[in-house]
């Protein structure tokens, strides 16, 4: 999996590497906006009210 | 696979040539790996990620509430009328001395998660600062800036402070944390267990939280009762 993303970005290693940086950084910013903060509510795992 | 091979496959020369269960155990494996990742990922989320947008929003809420409260005219809007205050706006200004002189947050108004997310939520179907009743606020005792962390730390005799446009209420402890579960939702009756229809004869105040700390599977509460400030 990791490696058949590996070996389709394009360029030298230096240039893969930050590719992967690039792609790391943009999944857990889309996670930690919106999948996680939907997790949170969908599964009540952080309920302080009564009710 | 010869040694010999592996190399020749990561130059890129060799097709692969693993078989397919080897593949499949190789792809099981970095599933469970980012499963692993994930849930680190969210623990970080919860004790760091959610204290970062609250901390914003607390310093928004600072800005938009307390400033337009000290001199509404300068700011241009009309004094603030607690009771209409918009969910999610800043309802009141909340400080608890015993868990330090610089633990201070502004309330907004509803417990929908949303609001939470921003600070403590006042219950927005409860009294009032200083109101006949039981004013009602909950907030989170991890992740989300954790207002309520030390919740079980106030003791009988310890005060409350809320503050508003209108002025300041104190309100002492009487009740120090106790263990319920979420469905008792008598803890923010006017009359605490005595149903929503009972007529309030105290003024008194109701902070819930989750319990334990990292889940929430039951909920904690301490209340007091109000002892200085104008009775609404």
């Amino acid at each position: 999996m990791y490696a058949w993303v590996w070996r389709r970005l394009p360029g030298p290693w230096p240039v893969r590497a930050l590719a992967a940086l690039v792609l790391v950084a943009a999944i857990v910013l889309v996670l930690f906006l919106w999948g996680f903060p939907w997790f949170e509510e969908t599964f009540g795992l952080n309920d302080v009210t009564v009710g | 696979m010869s040694r010999r091979a592996r190399h020749a496959r990561r130059d890129g020369g060799l097709p692969n040539r693993r078989g397919p269960v080897a593949a499949a155990l190789g792809v099981t494996g970095e599933l469970l790996l980012t499963a692993g990742l994930l849930v680190l990922l969210y623990v970080v989320y919860v004790l760091w990620g959610t204290g970062i947008q609250t901390g914003r929003a607390q310093d928004e809420l600072r800005e938009q509430t307390i400033e337009n409260w000290s001199d509404p005219v300068d700011a241009g809007v009309a004094p603030v009328d607690p009771a209409e205050t918009d969910l999610g706006d800043g309802y009141a200004v909340l400080r608890i001395p015993t868990l330090g002189d610089d633990w201070e947050w502004v309330v907004v108004q509803g417990v929908e998660l949303s609001d939470l997310a921003r600070g403590p939520g006042h219950y927005d179907d409860t009294a009032g600062p200083g109101e006949l009743g039981n004013i009602s606020i909950a907030g989170h005792r991890a992740g989300h800036g954790a207002p309520f962390a030390d919740l079980d730390r106030i003791e009988v005799g310890d005060t409350v402070e809320v503050e508003t446009a209108a002025g300041t209420w104190t309100y002492t402890i009487d009740e120090s944390a106790r263990i319920i579960e979420p469905t008792d939702t008598w803890v923010v009756d006017p009359v605490p267990g005595q149903g929503a229809g009972a007529e309030p004869t105290e003024r008194r105040i109701t902070l819930t939280t989750c319990h334990p700390r990292y889940g929430s599977s039951q909920r904690m509460y301490v209340s007091g009762v109000l002892t200085a400030g104008e009775e609404v």
